[in-house]
């Protein structure tokens, strides 16, 4: 009798054909493409623009520019910063709507999440329009006697933190929201009976309880900081430029690719450490951190 | 009943304020004659004339949608057969191709548009209208994989044991039950996809050539060169389709739950 | 009775377990068939084999004398309803129930009539074009049986259907399912680990354990004289007795020793041959022991024992009893409280009583295995003593019970008898 087993033929067949056309496309057109970048940053640039022939070290020594380190540094600081403020923000909003009873709810997560859908671009236009020197705000300030008319609220590090605070925000409150949705909130109840105060019951049991939200949350608000490159473009001054700014610098003005690719590289280191960290630190379903040294619980 | 602490109620409307200030400014200003929208000068309607008139504009509108069309198709179909791979079969080659279709979700957009970039580069490729195609479709990808994934979850297989109980075979199990039920996932990956591709900036940037402008690589160039009250118009445009599109959205489904829940007995 | 469905030393296997072994099973037509047994027995593999969705590893299955063995699902007429409805979403429900027609490419006109003649059987005409999400569960129930039965299957399966609904619920489908099979005359193949259902519904039962028939017979033959130690705990309640036998009377009656416990010698009810030195497995269910302060005056037919009331449960109609013999062994009674309560002097704990029952009313199991002690119901723990220093009763898997426990308890002190 054929044994009808979950290694049929059939049934391999399946899978594989299902998977194909994702799989395909995206080792073509994503893997190979970021294993390029570590490829390019072996060739040297071509004088008129481009790739040249051949392979060299060359291109990674140049990475040794004295600027360098600085950027990075503030590119990494920034975003932590961001990332800080944005999940100060965006953890007692999520709270707050999952609070609410559902028929209002839905209202105020569309408030919320409209932002989401308009234009990325547009959003940053609006706040340089806010903060133009010429613009309502500056007026305002100056006339509060809170700020002289010659300071720029424009083209400076703060900017550019407001400005990715708030385009990060609704993808901060959206997986803590997904999180605090989930939460039982009688655990709070029952903290509160057995004599915690608000405070402690908030960060002894709500926060550890909405913790792979929070994780999810910190990814998605830092790994696009670090990115970021359109933000201190509009907005930031020579003083705010970061990593991504530098790499389309190289790219657009000075045509120099593999210079860009190993930019790119340090890029991605940035990018991996917080990842490791974010994986390292996820809760499995039992609750309980899986190779942790913190002591919650 | 214990007291509520008013604080993250406080926080969520001040931030709401935040977010809708600068565009409620923006959709004023654009009909301020004022460039810089430090005061009021009066209601004026001469930004969108001379914003119809701008043709590059609309050029790069056209470009928006001719892209965001192909690589909403492309990347549904792709998407919805990985979702269904990634929800019947269990194993470490879905494993793997999880991670594949995750990792680009958690990528600054950068780091895609550049190796899409060197990718065309070394293989030759000209920028244009096929390489924008191939590199939305590769971001949507995993997106409308997500949304589709997610309303499988919900989907109770044994429908599809039921039907062939009935006597259907392959064939009529999947064009009349399998397909609808799939369907609203599949539109909302679809939907996904096409605000993504309009919306996309970065990658777009990267990879296009002359001639294949879109709509927020125009904008972009439009706030370098520094012409405020056009984008103010153009911006109030946008949003108010957007609006629109969302409040549409909205109607739909209040009137599908109503109807449901006026007939539960 | 004609053999109408037959599973023929059919086996499955997933990977390194075997959810149903050899199994060989005949099934008449017309008649209402239960599988039943705890989570994991092969109960739903044998009815997925049956409906097609599984192929067996070995062995037939012939229904109505065609081997369907090969068969795919979509070609047998055999018909499901499953566990959790399985209703199309959507689809309204006139067209849920016309799936099958439709698909076997009937007339529009002609399906309307059928679905039409289905709606009205199960009471739900005015409701036809809603959709299963607007329906309550018992009325999926009815549109999923509906919607099998209008294909007129040879056999209907049915995989734990009353399984989602809450109690009264149950009840009432129950009936209307024999109701509707009374009506239709079709076969009905039932599947549920739920005993007092099966017990309710079915002409015949087969009892299953580890992929294995344990036993097949009609209810009362399965619950009166289970052949394994299996299927006396898992059907109701039971008293397990090993023994050896002393002395074989005659070809009714034995003589036999319990062992593990000094007590007089008992008689037993020669259920199987023995002969003397043989050791016996016999159970004896709660209901058929007699109890009482006095001695009993009863022929010679009846075993007495004594012993102390170490529990009492009040259930209105019957209060059930732990009675220790000595050595803490307890025995599990049922008494009916067939006169007025308040008349009689009610059992207290700690009673010195006399237990006693016919020696017929025993049955002398075939199969004993010492886990299956671990299916029946515990006797409350005490546990309360180390906690408060006091006798407390502590909560038993049985919620319910055991409140009612302390709650006579507490009023026994002094006050008359009154649960």
């Amino acid at each position: 009798m054929a044994k009808k087993h979950i290694f049929s033929k059939k049934r391999i067949f399946g899978e594989f054909s299902l998977s194909f056309p994702s799989m395909l496309w995206l080792i073509i057109f994503f893997l190979i493409p970021t294993l390029i970048i570590f490829a390019i940053a072996f060739k040297p640039a071509d004088p008129l623009g481009g790739i040249g022939s051949g392979w060299t070290f060359q291109t990674i020594l140049a990475l040794k520019n004295p600027n360098y380190p600085q950027i990075i540094w503030r590119t990494i600081w920034m975003s932590c910063v961001t990332t800080f403020f944005t999940l100060a923000l965006a953890i007692p909003i999520a709270y707050h709507i999952a609070r609410i009873p559902p028929g209002r709810r839905d209202f105020i997560l569309l408030l919320t999440i409209v932002p989401f859908w308009t234009s990325f671009l547009i959003r940053i236009f609006a706040w340089k329009a806010v903060l133009h020197p010429e613009g309502l705000l500056k007026h305002a300030l100056v006339y509060c006697h809170l700020i002289s008319p010659e300071t720029l609220l424009l083209y400076r590090p703060e900017a550019v933190l407001l400005v990715m605070i708030y385009t990060e925000l609704p993808f901060a409150i959206l997986p803590l929201y997904a999180a605090a949705e989930k939460f039982d909130f009688s655990l709070l109840e029952a903290a509160l009976d057995l004599g915690a105060s608000r405070l402690r019951a908030f960060f002894n049991v709500y926060i550890p309880g909405i913790w792979n939200g929070l994780l999810s949350a910190c990814l998605m608000v830092f790994i696009p900081s670090i990115g970021s490159y359109v933000i201190p473009d509009v907005v930031g001054g020579t003083d705010s430029m970061m990593l991504g700014n530098i790499i389309a610098q190289r790219i657009f003005v000075e045509r120099n690719l593999p210079h860009a690719s190993a930019l790119s590289t340090i890029l991605i280191l940035a990018m991996l450490i917080p990842l490791l960290f974010f994986l390292k630190g996820k809760k499995n379903k039992v609750g309980r951190i899986k190779k942790s040294t913190r002591g919650i619980e | 009943m214990i007291k509520k602490s008013k604080i993250p109620g406080i926080i969520t409307w001040l931030v709401l304020l935040f977010f809708y200030l600068p565009i409620i400014l923006l959709v004023v200003n654009s009909f301020n004659l004022s460039r810089t929208g430090g005061s009021w000068d009066g209601f004026t309607l001469k930004w969108y004339a001379k914003l119809w008139n701008a043709k590059y504009v609309w050029t790069a509108l056209k470009n928006t949608l001719f892209v965001a069309f192909f690589a909403t198709i492309i990347s549904t179909i792709i998407g919805t057969t990985a979702a269904f791979a990634l929800h019947l079969y269990k194993g470490k080659f879905q494993k793997t191709h999880y991670c594949l279709i995750y990792t680009p979700l958690v990528i600054p957009e950068i780091l895609l548009g550049i190796s899409l970039l060197l990718f065309f580069v070394s293989v030759k490729i000209d920028l244009g209208f096929t390489t924008m195609i191939i590199a939305h479709v590769t971001f949507c990808v995993s997106y409308v994989t997500m949304a589709v994934l997610s309303r499988l979850q919900d989907f109770d297989m044994t429908i599809l044991e039921a039907s062939r109980d009935l006597g259907a075979n392959t064939w009529q199990s999947t064009t009349h039950i399998l397909l609808p039920m799939v369907m609203p996932g599949m539109l909302a990956g679809a939907l996904l996809a096409m605000t993504l591709s309009v919306d996309d900036f970065v990658i777009s940037f990267f990879v296009a050539g002359p001639g294949s402008t879109t709509l927020p690589i125009q904008i972009y160039s439009m706030i370098k060169r520094g012409s405020m009250p056009l984008i103010n118009a153009l911006s109030t445009l946008l949003l108010s389709v957007t609006f629109l599109m969302i409040l549409v959205f909205q109607i739909l489904t209040k009137h599908k739950k109503k109807q449901s829940v006026l007939n539960v007995e | 009775m004609k053999e109408f469905l037959r599973f023929d030393h059919v086996t499955k296997i997933f990977g390194t377990t075997r959810a149903v072994h050899d199994v060989s099973l005949t099934i008449h037509q017309g008649e209402i068939f239960s599988l039943l047994g705890p989570s994991g027995c092969g109960k739903t593999t044998l009815l997925r084999l049956l409906a097609g969705f599984e192929s067996p590893d070995s062995g037939k299955i012939i229904l109505n004398g065609k081997d369907i063995t090969a068969l795919p699902p979509n070609q047998r007429k055999v018909n499901t309803v499953f566990q959790n409805y399985a209703l199309f979403p959507h689809m309204s429900l006139r067209d849920n129930i016309g799936f099958g027609l439709k698909m076997a490419g009937r007339k529009k006109a002609e399906i309307n009539v059928e679905v039409d003649r289905m709606l009205a059987m199960i009471q739900m005409e005015d409701q036809a074009d809603r959709k299963p999400t607007q329906i309550s569960g018992g009325q999926k129930q009815r549109i999923a049986i509906a919607r099998a039965l209008i294909m007129r299957p040879q056999i209907l399966l049915l995989d734990e259907p009353l399984a989602a609904l809450d109690l009264k619920l149950r009840q009432r489908m129950s009936l209307e399912l024999s109701l509707i099979h009374d009506e239709v005359g079709i076969t009905f193949l039932y599947v549920t680990h739920d005993q007092g259902e099966a017990m309710s519904l079915s002409d015949r039962i087969a009892v299953m354990n580890n992929g294995e028939i344990e036993q097949l017979g009609t209810p009362i033959e399965v619950y009166e004289a289970p052949s394994s130690s299996f299927v006396a705990a898992f059907i109701g309640d039971t008293n397990f007795f090993d023994a050896r036998v002393l002395e074989v009377l005659n070809k009714d009656y034995s003589r036999v020793k319990i062992m593990g416990i000094k007590l007089p010698p008992l008689l037993c009810y020669n259920d199987k041959q023995t002969k003397r030195g043989d050791m016996i497995h016999f159970s004896i269910r709660p209901e058929k022991f007699q109890i009482s302060i006095n001695r009993p005056q009863v022929s010679s037919k009846y075993n007495i024992l004594q012993g102390t009331i170490e529990d009492i449960i009040y259930q209105g109609d019957h209060t059930r009893y732990w009675v220790n013999i000595g050595e803490d062994w307890k025995i599990a009674i049922t008494r009916q409280h067939t006169r007025f309560m308040l008349d009689e002097k009610a059992l207290n704990w700690n009673d010195k009583v006399y237990i006693y029952w016919l020696a017929d009313d025993g049955y002398m199991l075939e199969h004993y295995s010492a886990k299956d002690e671990d299916l029946v119901e515990e006797p409350p723990q005490v546990i309360g003593e180390e906690i408060t220093g006091k006798d407390q009763e502590e909560p038993c898997k049985s919620n319910k019970e055991s409140v009612l426990s302390s709650t006579i308890k507490k009023s026994q002190n002094g006050s008359s008898s009154n649960g």
